[in-house]
Protein backbone atom coordinates (compact mmCIF):
# COMPACT_ATOMS: atom_id res chain seq x y z
CA UNK A 1 0.00 0.00 0.00
CA UNK A 2 2.77 2.37 1.09
CA UNK A 3 4.49 1.28 -2.21
CA UNK A 4 1.59 1.75 -4.03
CA UNK A 5 1.27 5.25 -2.73
CA UNK A 6 4.46 6.53 -3.10
CA UNK A 7 5.09 5.06 -6.28
CA UNK A 8 1.87 7.00 -7.64
CA UNK A 9 3.17 10.47 -6.28
CA UNK A 10 6.85 10.13 -7.77
CA UNK A 11 5.51 9.36 -11.11
CA UNK A 12 2.73 12.62 -10.70
CA UNK A 13 6.14 14.68 -9.61
CA UNK A 14 8.43 13.68 -12.19
CA UNK A 15 5.27 14.40 -14.84
CA UNK A 16 5.18 17.99 -13.38
CA UNK A 17 8.30 18.91 -13.24
CA UNK A 18 10.27 17.09 -16.07
CA UNK A 19 12.07 17.30 -18.00
CA UNK A 20 15.33 18.26 -16.12
CA UNK A 21 19.00 16.54 -17.27
CA UNK A 22 22.41 15.37 -15.42
CA UNK A 23 25.30 16.62 -17.32
CA UNK A 24 28.55 14.97 -16.86
CA UNK A 25 31.56 17.38 -17.96
CA UNK A 26 34.97 15.93 -18.89
CA UNK A 27 38.25 16.05 -16.94
CA UNK A 28 41.91 15.66 -17.26
CA UNK A 29 41.98 14.03 -14.39
CA UNK A 30 39.51 11.00 -13.26
CA UNK A 31 40.84 7.95 -15.27
CA UNK A 32 38.11 6.75 -18.25
CA UNK A 33 38.07 3.14 -16.29
CA UNK A 34 36.97 5.43 -13.06
CA UNK A 35 33.97 7.31 -14.86
CA UNK A 36 32.99 3.79 -16.61
CA UNK A 37 33.08 2.33 -12.95
CA UNK A 38 30.77 5.35 -11.48
CA UNK A 39 28.34 5.03 -14.11
CA UNK A 40 28.04 1.24 -13.75
CA UNK A 41 27.71 1.41 -10.18
CA UNK A 42 25.67 4.42 -9.58
CA UNK A 43 23.23 4.12 -11.97
CA UNK A 44 23.47 0.74 -12.92
CA UNK A 45 24.30 0.77 -16.86
CA UNK A 46 25.42 -2.02 -18.62
CA UNK A 47 29.05 -1.87 -19.14
CA UNK A 48 28.43 -1.36 -22.86
CA UNK A 49 26.20 1.51 -22.49
CA UNK A 50 28.52 3.13 -19.50
CA UNK A 51 31.34 3.11 -21.68
CA UNK A 52 29.49 4.79 -24.37
CA UNK A 53 28.58 7.31 -21.71
CA UNK A 54 32.27 7.79 -20.84
CA UNK A 55 33.30 8.15 -24.56
CA UNK A 56 30.80 10.73 -25.30
CA UNK A 57 31.86 12.52 -22.18
CA UNK A 58 35.37 11.97 -23.09
CA UNK A 59 34.99 12.97 -26.97
CA UNK A 60 32.38 15.62 -26.78
CA UNK A 61 33.19 16.99 -23.44
CA UNK A 62 29.94 15.98 -22.26
CA UNK A 63 27.17 13.57 -21.89
CA UNK A 64 23.71 13.57 -20.69
CA UNK A 65 23.25 10.77 -17.84
CA UNK A 66 20.36 11.16 -16.79
CA UNK A 67 16.34 12.44 -17.31
CA UNK A 68 13.95 13.13 -14.59
CA UNK A 69 12.55 15.97 -11.71
CA UNK A 70 14.88 18.26 -10.82
CA UNK A 71 15.04 16.95 -7.27
CA UNK A 72 16.28 13.80 -8.66
CA UNK A 73 18.76 15.49 -10.80
CA UNK A 74 20.41 17.12 -8.02
CA UNK A 75 20.39 13.72 -6.27
CA UNK A 76 22.44 12.29 -9.01
CA UNK A 77 24.29 15.59 -9.38
CA UNK A 78 25.31 15.49 -5.80
CA UNK A 79 26.46 11.72 -6.35
CA UNK A 80 28.88 12.50 -8.82
CA UNK A 81 30.46 15.10 -6.87
CA UNK A 82 31.13 12.21 -3.92
CA UNK A 83 32.89 10.27 -6.58
CA UNK A 84 34.56 13.62 -7.94
CA UNK A 85 32.90 13.85 -11.21
CA UNK A 86 32.57 17.26 -12.80
CA UNK A 87 28.32 17.09 -13.25
CA UNK A 88 25.68 19.45 -13.20
CA UNK A 89 21.76 19.34 -14.06
CA UNK A 90 19.49 22.10 -16.16
CA UNK A 91 15.88 21.82 -17.86
CA UNK A 92 16.24 19.90 -20.69
CA UNK A 93 15.26 22.33 -23.08
CA UNK A 94 18.05 24.65 -21.73
CA UNK B 1 53.02 -1.46 -4.03
CA UNK B 2 51.20 -5.05 -4.39
CA UNK B 3 47.90 -4.54 -6.67
CA UNK B 4 44.52 -4.96 -5.17
CA UNK B 5 42.79 -7.97 -4.97
CA UNK B 6 39.27 -9.59 -4.41
CA UNK B 7 39.53 -12.62 -1.85
CA UNK B 8 37.09 -15.25 -0.98
CA UNK B 9 35.27 -13.36 1.39
CA UNK B 10 34.33 -10.55 -0.93
CA UNK B 11 37.18 -7.80 0.93
CA UNK B 12 40.23 -6.14 -1.41
CA UNK B 13 43.79 -6.54 -0.60
CA UNK B 14 46.86 -4.60 -1.46
CA UNK B 15 50.18 -4.14 -0.05
CA UNK B 16 51.92 -0.85 0.11
CA UNK B 17 55.64 -0.19 1.84
CA UNK B 18 55.70 1.86 4.91
CA UNK B 19 56.32 4.82 2.47
CA UNK B 20 53.90 4.27 0.28
CA UNK B 21 51.78 4.14 3.46
CA UNK B 22 53.14 7.33 5.02
CA UNK B 23 52.57 9.04 2.11
CA UNK B 24 48.76 8.58 1.22
CA UNK B 25 47.80 8.98 4.74
CA UNK B 26 49.18 12.43 4.67
CA UNK B 27 47.19 13.42 1.56
CA UNK B 28 44.51 11.98 3.00
CA UNK B 29 44.92 14.07 5.77
CA UNK B 30 45.70 17.03 3.73
CA UNK B 31 42.33 16.72 1.88
CA UNK B 32 41.01 16.50 5.39
CA UNK B 33 42.38 19.49 6.29
CA UNK B 34 41.53 21.42 3.33
CA UNK B 35 37.60 21.11 3.92
CA UNK B 36 37.92 21.26 7.46
CA UNK B 37 36.63 25.02 7.59
CA UNK B 38 33.60 23.77 5.60
CA UNK B 39 32.72 21.10 7.69
CA UNK B 40 32.46 23.06 11.15
CA UNK B 41 29.54 25.40 11.78
CA UNK B 42 28.82 27.63 14.33
CA UNK B 43 25.26 27.01 14.47
CA UNK B 44 24.76 23.23 16.03
CA UNK B 45 21.03 23.45 14.65
CA UNK B 46 22.34 23.69 10.59
CA UNK B 47 25.19 21.28 11.88
CA UNK B 48 22.51 18.39 13.07
CA UNK B 49 20.45 18.72 9.56
CA UNK B 50 24.26 19.19 7.55
CA UNK B 51 22.52 22.62 5.96
CA UNK B 52 24.77 25.69 6.10
CA UNK B 53 27.68 25.96 3.22
CA UNK B 54 28.53 29.07 1.31
CA UNK B 55 26.92 30.42 -1.45
CA UNK B 56 29.83 31.53 -3.39
CA UNK B 57 31.96 29.04 -5.40
CA UNK B 58 35.23 28.83 -3.41
CA UNK B 59 38.22 30.01 -5.13
CA UNK B 60 40.79 28.04 -4.17
CA UNK B 61 40.87 25.87 -7.40
CA UNK B 62 41.32 22.79 -5.65
CA UNK B 63 38.42 23.19 -3.22
CA UNK B 64 36.11 24.68 -5.91
CA UNK B 65 36.92 21.15 -8.09
CA UNK B 66 35.90 18.90 -5.14
CA UNK B 67 32.73 20.97 -4.64
CA UNK B 68 31.79 22.47 -7.82
CA UNK B 69 28.95 24.15 -9.03
CA UNK B 70 25.65 22.02 -9.40
CA UNK B 71 24.00 24.48 -12.15
CA UNK B 72 26.40 25.37 -14.72
CA UNK B 73 24.45 28.51 -15.78
CA UNK B 74 22.23 29.55 -13.23
CA UNK B 75 24.63 31.05 -10.07
CA UNK B 76 21.75 31.59 -7.43
CA UNK B 77 20.58 28.11 -8.05
CA UNK B 78 24.13 26.92 -7.42
CA UNK B 79 24.31 29.10 -4.59
CA UNK B 80 21.04 27.83 -2.84
CA UNK B 81 22.28 24.59 -3.62
CA UNK B 82 25.81 24.56 -2.13
CA UNK B 83 24.04 26.28 1.27
CA UNK B 84 21.84 22.83 1.13
CA UNK B 85 24.19 20.71 0.70
CA UNK B 86 27.65 21.81 0.52
CA UNK B 87 28.74 20.85 3.84
CA UNK B 88 27.27 17.42 3.73
CA UNK B 89 29.23 17.03 0.85
CA UNK B 90 32.21 17.92 2.20
CA UNK B 91 31.56 16.25 5.66
CA UNK B 92 31.58 13.28 3.49
CA UNK B 93 34.83 13.98 1.62
CA UNK B 94 36.71 13.94 5.32
CA UNK B 95 34.86 10.71 6.69
CA UNK B 96 36.51 9.05 3.27
CA UNK B 97 39.74 10.46 4.09
CA UNK B 98 39.40 9.18 7.59
CA UNK B 99 38.68 5.76 6.72
CA UNK B 100 41.49 5.65 4.25
CA UNK B 101 43.93 6.92 6.90
CA UNK B 102 42.49 4.24 9.50
CA UNK B 103 42.60 1.46 7.41
CA UNK B 104 46.05 2.27 6.59
CA UNK B 105 46.94 2.65 10.47
CA UNK B 106 44.64 -0.67 11.27
CA UNK B 107 46.96 -2.98 8.58
CA UNK B 108 50.63 -4.23 9.08
CA UNK B 109 51.81 -6.06 5.89
CA UNK B 110 48.50 -5.95 3.89
CA UNK B 111 45.74 -3.59 3.65
CA UNK B 112 42.17 -5.79 4.05
CA UNK B 113 39.23 -3.30 3.04
CA UNK B 114 35.57 -4.08 3.05
CA UNK B 115 33.61 -3.22 0.08
CA UNK B 116 32.53 0.06 1.88
CA UNK B 117 35.74 0.71 2.90
CA UNK B 118 37.17 0.17 -0.86
CA UNK B 119 34.26 2.87 -1.97
CA UNK B 120 35.76 5.35 0.49
CA UNK B 121 39.13 4.75 -1.02
CA UNK B 122 38.02 5.55 -4.61
CA UNK B 123 36.29 8.29 -3.99
CA UNK B 124 39.51 9.73 -2.13
CA UNK B 125 41.79 8.60 -4.52
CA UNK B 126 39.75 10.85 -7.08
CA UNK B 127 39.61 13.84 -4.69
CA UNK B 128 43.50 13.64 -4.15
CA UNK B 129 44.31 12.96 -7.80
CA UNK B 130 42.17 16.20 -8.61
CA UNK B 131 43.68 18.51 -5.90
CA UNK B 132 47.10 17.45 -6.77
CA UNK B 133 46.19 18.03 -10.12
CA UNK B 134 44.37 21.67 -9.68
CA UNK B 135 47.67 22.13 -7.69
CA UNK B 136 49.63 21.39 -11.07
CA UNK B 137 47.29 23.80 -13.43
CA UNK B 138 46.16 20.45 -15.41
CA UNK B 139 42.74 21.77 -16.19
CA UNK B 140 42.04 20.43 -19.68
CA UNK B 141 43.03 17.21 -21.79
CA UNK B 142 46.69 17.25 -22.85
CA UNK B 143 47.54 19.69 -20.41
CA UNK B 144 51.21 18.73 -19.13
CA UNK B 145 50.71 21.18 -16.14
CA UNK B 146 53.90 22.52 -14.29
CA UNK B 147 56.58 20.78 -14.44
CA UNK B 148 59.55 23.50 -13.91
CA UNK B 149 60.55 22.43 -10.37
CA UNK B 150 61.55 19.39 -8.59
CA UNK B 151 58.93 19.34 -6.13
CA UNK B 152 56.35 19.83 -9.11
CA UNK B 153 58.14 16.91 -10.81
CA UNK B 154 57.49 14.48 -7.93
CA UNK B 155 53.87 15.89 -7.89
CA UNK B 156 53.47 14.69 -10.76
CA UNK B 157 54.94 10.99 -10.43
CA UNK B 158 52.57 10.81 -7.14
CA UNK B 159 49.78 11.80 -9.48
CA UNK B 160 50.70 8.82 -12.17
CA UNK B 161 51.09 6.51 -9.00
CA UNK B 162 47.50 7.39 -7.72
CA UNK B 163 46.31 6.28 -11.07
CA UNK B 164 48.00 3.13 -11.10
CA UNK B 165 46.90 2.38 -7.82
CA UNK B 166 43.15 3.29 -8.33
CA UNK B 167 43.04 1.11 -11.89
CA UNK B 168 44.22 -1.45 -9.56
CA UNK B 169 41.44 -1.20 -7.10
CA UNK B 170 38.79 -0.97 -9.80
CA UNK B 171 40.40 -4.21 -11.22
CA UNK B 172 39.59 -5.59 -8.39
CA UNK B 173 36.44 -4.81 -7.87
CA UNK B 174 35.24 -5.87 -11.36
CA UNK B 175 36.71 -9.16 -10.85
Amino acid sequence: MNQTLEGTELREQTVLDSPWITLVWNDPVNLMSYVSYVFRSYFGFSRTEADRLMLQVHNDGRAVVATGSREEMERHVEAMHDFGLWATLQKADA
Amino acid sequence: MIPFAKTETGSYVAGFTDVETEIIADLAAQIAGMLRSLVGSDDPLFEAVGIGGTSLLNDDPAIARLLPDAYGEDAVASGDFRRLTEQSLATRKVANARTVIDTLARSDESLELSGQEAQAWLRTLSDIRLTIAARLGIESDGDEGDTDSDSALALHDLYDWLAYVTESLLDALDD
